[in-house]
């Protein structure tokens, strides 16, 4: 279980950067699909699997949920992005993980002591990034892949701390809800455009 | 048979919003259902016996106040009936008007939905669940905000983002005081945790740095969706934070906490009425209006060892007729006028004197105008503000101000003669049906001036809360 909870972490990190880093459509939804396997990792460490798989399936719904429809709305090429700003955001990245790895043992010491560190870790890792990733991107489909990550981090910390079926049920319908969101905002850009492009 | 409060207030309304969910394009169909809904529920509440036990024929009706849900609960009390009862009755109004061109079609259910859930929100137990109840609302309250047809502007991604980010910070905040309870209260961690909370409410409330997103919004969602939602959902907000200092003494005894929420107010009040003095788009202004209100609620709840709760709940009605008639009358001229940038507005209460009339009122309403409805609440806030400290009350009546010099510059605009539109001599040209809400309005908001104890019922509220009565 050790090693399956360091790679999750592992992973987490990986997926994460990637998703901070480029801004294709088809990559960052195969990225968000995997962080929600290795979140899952992390939550059996707390939960029964029963009931660990329910954020496994919604976030996977809503990774799905997106990536479908901006598979539908999808008709230009992915803008390229310069090899200064990818540059950039992998240094941001390097420096979001460095902070992790310097903070997480401190909180885990002062505010979770009875967490494991992987999970203060990964947690606070997607929750970083995130963070990172909502400051550098203003397109609604890489804002709400930020947003679920976000949630997906902090679920990991809070499902260590609380086991209640109410509130697994609850925040189930706030991701939904969230890629939903996203879903609206996608169909909404595409029509826009649309009219734009069919107006003179 | 037993039902349970829960049942009739949050189950049923769910269903309600479901039914007109279906019929998106049923207009008539869909303002009667919700309307007469939420204006039912609102009297139900509003006359709910204490022991409710009811006698239909041979059939005994037993209503509880408790819902088990997956091993948690929702139960509203019957102390909590009056606040209950005023947000259905505040939507039943707002779904009224919601037949205005422009208003989404799914605001009727949506905005029933939402008051559900935040029905729901003031009940759940534990109540922390609330802060994930009133996100759904808010996740509800995108497709309302964001205009149909039209690309996702900035504004509401930064609205879904900000208020995202709140939730965990509720949460963490949360599990954090149920932690620090038994530390003593001088622990970094009693700090920590109300700085932790601090923050959530900041980010749900839009209060000072993290308000940007407020005029963005309300530049480009519709006027009478705008209003309802920013009233609606922050009012909640605020009840429901009252739970945090019911339950923890630390957090009402903690040092300086009435001077940081003192400062926050009287800072949002200041900054609100100075941009909302300085803009030149009547929905933005509002935006900033918003803040000045946030403030002003902000600034009673500092105020709670001098009775400060009590006005908070009373700036509520007040405020929440003051935001209709905004939204009606703001969503009619630009009906009829096309923008609403103050220079081309120049001109308009010549051709349409009752809709600028109305806004003027609604705008002069806010602003705390004697004789209007949040004047009787507004002037002992600020009075208590400057027995304070007289640079807080400075601050806060400089900010007050800044609302009625955007009023004054609206009616210099308003009534400014405009060669290119022509008539000379003030003609009506509002139909019946469009002016007759205005005066009922107007009417109401003078009479709850002259007679403020007709809401005081509501204050009712707070006996929800023992520690803080």
């Amino acid at each position: 279980m050790q090693i399956l909870s360091t790679l999750a972490f592992v992973f987490i990190t990986i997926t994460s950067m990637v998703n901070l880093i480029l801004r294709e459509w088809r990559i960052n939804a195969v990225a968000l699909a995997l962080q929600y396997l290795a979140a899952f990792i992390l939550v059996t460490l707390s939960w029964p699997v029963g009931m660990a798989v329910i954020k496994l399936i919604v976030g996977w719904m809503a990774s799905a949920a997106i990536a479908l429809t901006s598979l539908r709305q999808s008709q230009k090429d992915p803008t390229t992005d310069s090899v200064a700003s990818l540059l950039f955001r992998g240094l941001v990245g390097l420096l979001v993980i460095m902070i992790i790895f310097i903070l997480a043992p401190r909180l885990q010491e002062s505010i979770f002591p009875n967490l494991d560190l992987v999970i203060v870790q990964g947690g606070l890792m997607l929750m970083g990034m995130s963070l990172m990733q909502l400051g550098t991107r203003a397109d609604p489909y890489l804002n709400i892949i930020s947003l679920l990550s976000l949630l997906t981090g902090f679920e990991i910390i809070h499902a260590a701390l609380e086991r209640s079926t109410l509130l697994t049920g609850m925040l189930a319908v706030v991701n939904l809800g969230l890629a939903l969101a996203g879903v609206y905002f996608i169909s909404q850009s595409s029509a826009a455009e649309g009219s734009e492009e069919k107006a003179p | 048979m037993t039902l349970s409060t829960p049942i009739l207030w949050v189950a049923l309304p769910l269903i309600i919003a479901a039914v007109t969910l279906i019929f998106p394009n049923r207009m008539l169909f869909g303002i009667i259902l919700t309307s007469a809904s939420a204006l039912g529920l609102a009297l139900l509440a509003a006359f709910f016996p204490e022991d409710p036990t009811f006698l239909l024929g041979s059939l005994v009706i037993t209503v509880e106040e408790s819902l088990a849900i997956l091993g948690r609960s929702i139960t509203l009390t019957y102390s909590i009936l009056p606040f209950i009862s005023f947000i259905y009755a505040i939507t039943g109004l707002w779904t009224l008007i919601s037949g205005i061109p422009g208003t989404p079609k799914l605001f009727r259910p949506i905005s029933l939905a939402i008051t559900a859930l935040l029905t729901a929100a003031l009940g759940v137990e534990p109540f922390l669940y609330a802060a994930v109840l009133i996100h759904i609302a808010v996740l509800a309250s995108i497709p309302l905000l964001s205009p149909e047809g039209k690309k996702p502007r900035p504004g509401i991604l930064r609205y879904l983002i900000l208020q995202t980010l709140a939730l965990p910070l509720i949460l963490l905040a949360g599990w954090l005081l149920s932690g620090v309870e038994a530390l003593p209260s001088d622990s970094p961690l009693v700090v920590q945790s109300a700085i932790i909370l601090g923050l959530g409410f900041g980010l749900w409330l839009g209060i000072f740095p993290f308000h940007s997103w407020l005029p963005m919004v309300s530049q480009h969602a519709h006027p009478v969706v705008f209003s309802h939602l920013m009233f609606l959902i922050p009012s909640t907000i605020f009840v429901f934070s009252l739970n945090f200092f019911d339950r923890y003494t630390f957090l009402r005894t903690l040092q300086n906490l009435e001077a940081t929420l003192s400062l926050f107010g009287a800072l949002m009040i200041f900054l609100g009425g100075i941009w909302t003095a300085t803009q030149n788009n009547l929905k933005r202004a509002f935006g900033y209006t918003i803040l000045t209100e946030t403030g002003f609620t902000l600034l009673a709840l500092s105020l709670f060892s001098q009775g400060g709760l009590n006005w908070m709940l009373l700036l509520f009605p007040g405020r929440a007729l003051g935001f209709w008639l905004w939204g009606y009358t703001i969503s009619l001229i630009e009906k009829h006028n096309g923008s609403l940038e103050i220079e081309a507005v120049q001109g308009f209460a010549w051709r349409y004197p009752i809709l600028s009339s109305g806004l003027l009122l609604a705008q002069l309403t806010i602003a705390g105008l004697p004789l209007l409805a949040l004047f009787p609440i507004k002037l002992p806030i600020l009075t208590a503000a400057f027995r304070n400290g007289t640079t807080l009350g400075i601050w806060v009546f400089i900010g007050n101000l800044g609302l009625f010099l955007f009023t004054f510059r609206l009616l210099a605009a308003f009534i400014k003669p405009n060669n290119a539109l022509k008539p000379e001599t003030f003609s009506i040209s509002e139909k019946t049906h469009e002016y007759l809400p205005i005066l009922i309005m107007i009417l109401v908001l003078v009479i709850l001036g002259l007679f403020p104890n007709l809401i005081e019922k509501l204050t009712g509220t707070l006996t929800t809360f023992p520690q803080l009565q």
